[in-house]
């Protein structure tokens, strides 16, 4: 997108998530970070926002793989038919 | 077994395999339940390891592996009925629910009650592409431009999609959170 100098509420809220993940361009990050400082609102939605991504993520990283799932991987992929050469 | 046959195996147990996890991780989403996931994991490693000759070493493996399991999904099991209902988002307001909590809870602390099964169950219940891209970015913490080379879309359309996701999933797990009193809903 182009780069503003400066953004609405509006806009603002629409990079919303792309400014939390770091996916946007260092201007656009630049106009965002300049419209947080002035707006109390959007600097209030932005920390609800970033509250509720770092709970969402804390809540589903725990799971691994199960033991019998590695183990049936090994002894059937590596050294079962998996293991025969490529067609 | 050969050298090369011999090799080939090292080099997917030291590369593919310790991507295991994430592999599994987005798999049970995909799947929906334990018994399809491990099914699917493991079909997703055989089809790797298969082609494992078409990879290549040093680019990122994992996006690699995940796209795969994404076409084994798609070819495989989606044809078979998921278990539990997936919601309609057109249905879901698209705002924040800031709006709704602003004056009692503008922290959101309220979600911190909400058990993890509840979260899941809410992530479950999203469209197919829509549940996709949020598990990569939010389990698995894929970029942007990651995700887009995994599932084939454009990034604007990862950008998107990752957003009403979100959006439609904080929703969700507010009026779960009102149903069960942990916060005051707004009355409309």
């Amino acid at each position: 997108m182009k780069a503003p100098d400066s953004i609405d509420c509006r806009a603002a809220a629409e990079q919303l998530y792309a400014y939390l993940d770091g996916e946007l361009t260092p201007d656009v990050e630049a106009a965002v970070r300049a419209h947080l400082e002035d707006c109390a609102p959007c600097f209030r939605l932005y920390g609800f926002e970033e509250s509720f991504v770092a709970f969402l993520r804390a809540r589903t990283q725990a799971r691994q793989a199960p033991e019998h799932l590695k183990k049936r991987i090994f002894e059937q992929v590596l050294f079962g038919r998996g293991a025969a050469d490529p067609e | 077994m050969t050298g090369a046959a011999e090799e080939r195996r090292r080099s997917f147990e030291s590369e593919a395999l310790p991507h295991l996890d994430s592999v599994y991780r987005v798999a049970l989403r995909l799947a929906g339940d334990e018994a399809r996931a491990d099914d699917l994991t493991q079909e997703t490693m055989l089809r790797a390891y298969r082609s494992w000759h078409q990879y290549t070493s040093g680019s990122n493996v994992r996006a690699w592996l995940l796209t795969i399991l994404r076409h084994t999904f798609i070819n495989e099991y989606r044809k078979s009925k998921r278990a539990g209902p997936t919601v309609d988002i057109d249905e879901i307001e698209s705002f924040s629910v800031f709006d709704d909590v602003q004056d009692v809870d503008p922290e959101g602390t309220f979600f911190k009650q909400i058990v993890d099964e509840e979260v899941i169950r809410a992530i479950d219940s999203l469209p197919d592409e829509f549940r996709e891209t949020l598990v990569l970015s939010d389990v698995e913490r894929l970029s942007y431009a990651e995700i887009a080379d995994v599932t084939g879309v454009p990034v604007g359309t990862v950008k998107s999609r990752l957003f009403r996701a979100r959006q439609v999933l904080q929703r969700m797990l507010y009026d779960y959170a009102v149903e069960m009193g942990y916060i005051q809903g707004v009355e409309q």
